[in-house]
């Protein structure tokens, strides 16, 4: 019998036989290798197979079923090999994305993650998708999240992009985060505004995928029973996948995927490998989104501890102030009583000492010394009573009009005239009465000595931005800066100028409690003071 | 001649305001305690009480808030070695308040005030 087919010959040439072609000289010379690789798909073969049954050999028909058997066996084989190409490809691109998403904790970043697996070619290939969040609060599933093209031109774009930068799909996503997201959200924002489903609509397609936990594939959504048209009409296609995000068995969200532009059909095989998809997402969401609550109580337990320390100190500031008043306090109680026993008992003898009588100056030295001591204990104390600023909303002018009252006699009497102009509504000032007062009153009195004729002392308010602030202006005195600056520095030697202590204990009562105190000379004559009161709780310290 | 009731623990300051206060021409009664200024008041009537705010281990407030109650028609003038009390609500129901000086001057100005005031709720039959 002539055979068409080499399958008898051991080495054949080139072209001889049809399926071999360059890159398959080794089949040449391997006679076993050609015909189990070669023959079973060659014509040639089939045309020997038959003239060999045409034959009526016995041994024919056998030969024919093995070989039928062995084509189905390859067949299968091959269909083997192709599904686990696939799903090396798969696992390949799971464990990326279980990386990717293992390794972050931003809710952001797990999102893009997310979206851009199901749409990217390289992922799951979808066109486009959908993710809505559970509210649980508002007790609603809501859009948050889309990616893909709105149309066709747009999808060539984008797709032509991706394939002329091969990137890895964290590199994609962090692409798509960086570039994409807000751009994404606005371009589908009427349709992310628009999906909004309550949790408890149990009717609901999107729930009832979220309630059976598995995924939904919707085919024909415009005529499904199932499917509200409202639904179906804002995502304005007729298939389309529903697949549940579930993590610890809580409605994490859900993801919405379609082939709006190319139309592809979903396919079983799809769905399954977004199911296995959907849980590494579920949960790196919501870990992203316990991780996120975490950090907002995180936040909220430091700031509560750094209030806690502040308070701590506060107490144990308060207990050393409490302290310093109680010795203070004790002070004065004590020194007080001697030094008025003392300075009225030398009086009343002044009184009954005629002026012929030599002793006459002694006593006066005692009344004088007696009096300047009073007032040393007067700023001591007041300097203690500033360590517990007691502040509340204050009138001004009925702070300026009280302290002119209390000093009224002592400015008669050294020959003063004030005035006081308020400016009209003005508004409260949060202050230590009490201090702010004593500060007032020293300022008012600090003109020990007027040198010119001019004794008045003018005193104006005004409100100046977001606070008033008290001008007084003493016209009798005249110095120069360096001396003023000398005497609001404490403890500095201002017996010659003629002011005590009490000028420069308002300047660190008032700065203390943040509140600007400027003694200016005046360009001609007198001296200056300002006060800036704060208008508002903030603006101390 | 005005009556005066001066409640001090320091009986050097009694003797101050009683010599000071008599060449203003008042009557001066002096306490040391609260114990002493109530059997003083049971004893007699008085136009004005000078009161120290604190009393060894009592407290002027106190006997301000008795007096308040018990002789609403006396006028209460605080006398204390701290300035703070000025501030302190329960002074507030004194009629007034001096901080303590070896210059008497402004108690005697508070006392002349005080008794004027009086006087003029007095005549106007208040």
């Amino acid at each position: 019998m002539d055979w068409e087919c080499c399958w008898d010959r051991d080495v054949i040439e080139m072209g001889d036989c049809p399926n071999i072609h360059e890159g398959d000289e080794d089949l040449l010379a391997s006679r076993r290798r050609r015909i189990l690789e070669k023959c079973s798909d060659c014509e040639k073969f089939r045309r020997d197979l038959g003239r060999f049954n045409d034959s009526g050999h016995p041994l024919a028909s056998v030969l024919d079923l093995v070989h039928g058997e062995y084509q189905r066996q390859r067949n299968q084989i091959h269909s083997l090999v192709s599904f686990l190409d696939n799903k090396t490809i798969e696992i390949r691109f799971m464990h990326e994305l279980g990386v990717v998403l293992q390794s972050s904790v931003d809710l952001e970043e797990v999102l893009s993650v997310a979206l851009t697996a199901i749409t990217a070619g390289k992922g799951f290939g979808m066109n486009r998708a959908f993710l809505l969040l559970a509210d649980r609060e508002a007790g609603l599933l809501k859009g948050y999240l889309a990616i893909g093209p709105r149309n066709l031109e747009e999808a060539s774009q984008t797709w032509n992009e991706i394939l002329s930068n091969d990137m890895d799909l964290k590199t994609l996503a962090q692409n798509f985060r960086l570039n994409k997201l807000s751009t994404e959200r606005a371009k589908f924002h009427d349709i992310l505004e628009q999906l909004k489903v309550p949790l408890s609509h149990h009717e609901h397609i999107a729930i009832k995928a979220l309630d059976s936990k598995h995924p939904l594939l919707i085919e024909d959504a415009f005529h499904h029973p199932d499917v509200d048209p409202n639904f179906a009409a804002q995502l304005g296609v007729d298939t389309f996948l529903l697949m549940p995000l579930i993590s610890r068995n809580r409605r994490v969200g859900l993801i919405i995927a379609d082939n709006c532009i190319t139309h592809r059909s979903i396919t079983d095989e799809d769905m399954h490998s977004l199911e296995t998809f959907s849980f590494p997402v579920a949960f790196a969401i919501e870990r992203a989104s316990l991780y996120d609550k975490l950090q907002i109580e995180l936040s909220r337990a430091t700031e509560a501890g750094k209030k806690l320390k502040e308070q701590q100190e506060l107490i144990v500031r308060m207990e050393s102030m409490a302290l310093v008043g109680r010795i203070t306090s004790s002070i004065a109680h004590s020194v007080r009583n001697p030094l008025m026993i003392i300075g009225g008992f030398a009086r009343s003898i002044l009184k009954n000492t005629p002026s012929s009588d030599p002793k006459r100056d002694f006593i006066e030295s005692i009344v004088s010394e007696t009096q300047q001591l009073e007032g040393v204990l007067d700023e001591i104390l007041n300097y203690s009573d500033s360590l517990y600023p007691t502040r509340d909303f204050w009138d001004v002018t009925q702070l300026i009009e009280t302290a002119l009252r209390d000093t009224a006699d002592v400015l008669m009497m050294r020959g003063y005239a004030s005035g006081y102009s308020p400016e009209h509504d003005l508004p409260a000032v949060y202050i230590d009465f009490k201090q702010i007062s004593y500060c007032l009153r020293t300022v008012l009195q600090s003109d020990i000595d007027g040198m010119g004729d001019d004794r008045t002392i003018a005193v104006s308010s005004y409100r100046n931005g977001e606070s008033v602030v008290i001008r007084i202006e003493d016209r009798s005195r005249t110095l120069s800066q360096a001396e003023l600056d000398h005497i609001l520095v404490p403890f500095s030697e201002t017996r010659d100028l003629g002011a005590g202590l009490g000028l420069a204990l308002c300047k660190t009562i008032l700065e203390k409690q943040g509140i600007p105190f400027e003694a200016r000379a005046g360009t001609e004559a007198g001296v200056i003071y300002t006060i800036t009161l704060p208008t508002h709780k903030e603006e101390q310290q | 001649m005005s009556r005066l009731l001066v409640v001090d623990d320091e009986a050097n300051i009694r003797l101050l305001y009683s010599e000071e206060l008599a060449d203003e021409g008042y009557e001066v009664v002096t306490a040391g305690s609260i114990v002493e200024a109530t059997e003083k008041l049971q004893l007699g009537t008085f136009d004005l009480a000078v009161l120290d705010i604190k009393l060894k281990n009592e407290s002027g407030i106190e006997l301000l808030q008795q007096l308040v109650k018990e002789h609403h028609d006396l006028p209460v003038i605080l006398c204390s070695a701290f300035s703070c009390y000025k501030d302190d609500f329960s002074s507030w129901l004194a009629d007034g308040y001096v901080v303590k000086s070896g210059d008497l001057t402004e108690l005697k100005h508070e006392i002349a005030r005080v008794l004027a005031k009086k006087a003029q709720k007095a005549n106007a039959g208040l």
